[in-house]
């Protein structure tokens, strides 16, 4: 049998700590930060790295993913509906067709694809990191995010009284679902008011959140299910379609952004 | 009389033309098949100011009246841009019906606003109406004013489902499963998107159109009218599809009176 290399503790230390600090230090500052790494956050940020832009996933969770592991009720199947099936081709995601329509793959497979789709595009991430606050510029155009670790936050203030950072890019994107949490900081400061819950009689309305992706707020722009809490749409069901085409939507809308501050 | 009917996104299985054709016959009048209400070359600061004036009529939360003139964000007047340039017919979110009627009126040139026409909007926005009684807003499958309105999508979310359905759905959330499956299990029972019945049904709702501009009443109290003012999608359907009759005696001689007054008078 090979033997592993004589690297001891204090090498393996030494580039844990060199790799993440260099990489943080080049992130600091980015093209674009994507709040959340479930499906629309991971399709946005692969998207947008494919055109050549530095982009930053933040994460709570260690792991990435959000819900795209399992469908509903903690079965580990996924289903789109036509015509996101397209999204599921392009990353070669294995599916079958259960109805016209409808389409469900494994949900390890579908999810760990979407994910290596992202680092293969260039995507980087910060894991374990939670969004604290926005940064805005005087004008008012947010052009950032305040973080800290996932564990920091959790623990009471007494015992880990630990500022969070900022950093900072031209776009930011909120995918963190339902809560809309980069939208509803916008919301504490009176910039922004999402709309109300006027949408509860159609089951969902799939086609309502891609037409509703974009940008909310100078320099903030919302995908997945947040678009739905910002603007009172129906609720998406547990089917992924409209959460990986609002991410594509979305992507689409930061490269458009991004080339009209070069531009101007 | 004559009687306009538009195509503002409605469900594409209904057959507006077999709409037209039913009405023809039955009232005995011309018919115009007109597509969009929103003149296609409607200019584009007219279509900004249209799409800002209806995202502004959008149902914000269904137990406080909408106030006038609330702020709607530029991604939704740019979703409604669309909606009447054509390009998107998605749906979901519900409309203050009044306002929207009102809207929509401007739309109808003013020498025709008279009673010798019935405008129908066929569309397949979902709109509401404010009732001060119960101080929420309900769901409704048409309005009935200068034009009429016909929600597509509120013959089938307005006239409430079996309350099986409705039970049964409790449980399906309950259980994180999607609801949507449901539909499988109580086909038939209710009127569905992309539904064959649709045209069909929606024939009946045209027809209270023409009643309320001949009479000023569109409802009929008895059950096999096709007048019937529905609150169950079983009612609905009855009245509809499943009765032996389509209107009830006094209704079908109101039509007839109409109809033989018409002649006489040569129009």
């Amino acid at each position: 049998m090979e033997k592993f290399s004589a690297a001891g503790e204090k090498d393996i230390t030494r580039a844990i700590v060199s790799e993440f600090a260099k990489q943080f230090q080049e992130y600091v500052e980015s093209d674009c930060i994507i709040i959340g790494a479930g499906p629309s956050g991971l399709m946005a940020g692969r998207n947008l790295a494919r055109t050549g832009k530095k982009v930053l996933i933040v994460e709570r969770n260690n792991y990435l993913g959000g819900g795209f592991w399992i469908g509903g009720y903690l079965m580990n199947k996924v289903t789109v509906r036509h015509p996101a099936e397209r999204v599921l081709d392009e990353l070669g995601i294995p599916y079958q067709a259960v109805s016209e329509g409808l389409f469900v793959a494994d949900g390890p497979h579908a999810c760990s694809k979407l994910i290596a789709a992202a680092c293969d595009s260039g995507v980087k991430f910060a894991n374990m990191t939670v969004f604290e606050d926005l940064v805005l510029r005087e004008d008012g155009r947010v052009c950032g995010a305040v973080i800290n670790w996932t564990p920091v936050a959790a623990l009471p203030r007494e015992i880990t009284c630990v500022d969070p950072v900022a950093i900072e890019s031209a776009i930011v994107i909120d995918a963190t679902g339902h809560d809309a949490q980069v939208v509803k900081k916008l919301e504490e400061r009176g910039l922004f008011q999402t709309k109300g819950y006027g949408a509860m009689w159609v089951e969902r309305s799939e086609d309502l959140i891609i037409e509703h992706t974009g940008e909310v707020h100078p320099g903030l722009i919302v995908a997945g299910m947040a678009v739905s809490t910002t603007y009172g749409l129906p609720r998406m069901g547990p089917t992924f379609g409209a959460m990986l085409l609002s991410g594509e939507m979305a992507a689409e809308v930061a490269a458009e952004k991004l080339q009209e501050r070069l531009t101007v | 009389m004559r009687i306009a009917l538009y195509d503002e996104g409605a469900d594409e299985a209904l057959n507006i033309a077999e709409v037209a054709g039913y009405l023809a016959q039955l009232v005995g009048v011309e018919t115009e098949l007109r597509g969009s209400p929103f003149a296609p070359d409607l200019p584009a600061e007219r279509v900004s100011d249209y799409a800002r004036r209806i995202a502004q009529t959008k149902i914000r939360e269904i137990t406080k009246k909408s106030p006038p003139g609330q702020e709607p964000l530029p991604a939704e007047i740019e979703y409604e841009k669309r909606r009447i340039l054509g390009r998107t017919k998605a749906f979901g979110v519900p409309y203050d019906g009044l306002k929207l009627q009102r809207l929509f009126c401007e739309l109808i040139p003013g020498e025709e606003l008279g009673p010798e026409f019935v405008h129908i909007i066929f569309t397949n926005r979902l709109f509401a109406t404010w009732d001060e009684g119960d101080k929420r807003y309900h769901l409704r499958t048409s309005l009935y004013a200068v034009p009429c309105l016909i929600s597509t999508s509120g013959l089938v979310e307005a006239p409430a489902k079996p309350r099986e359905y409705y039970l049964a759905k409790q449980q399906y959330e309950r259980l994180g499963k999607d609801p949507l499956e449901l539909k499988e299990r109580f086909r038939g029972s209710f009127l569905d998107y992309g539904d064959r019945r649709l045209t069909e049904v929606a024939k009946g709702y045209a027809m209270q159109a023409v009643f309320y501009a001949l009479t000023g009443e569109p409802f009929c109290q008895d059950k096999g009218c096709r007048l019937y003012n529905a609150h169950w999608q079983e009612e609905m359907l009855f009245a509809q599809l499943g009765s032996e009759y389509e209107f009830c005696p006094r209704h079908a001689e109101v039509l007839r009176n109409w109809r033989e007054n018409d002649a006489e008078r040569g129009d």
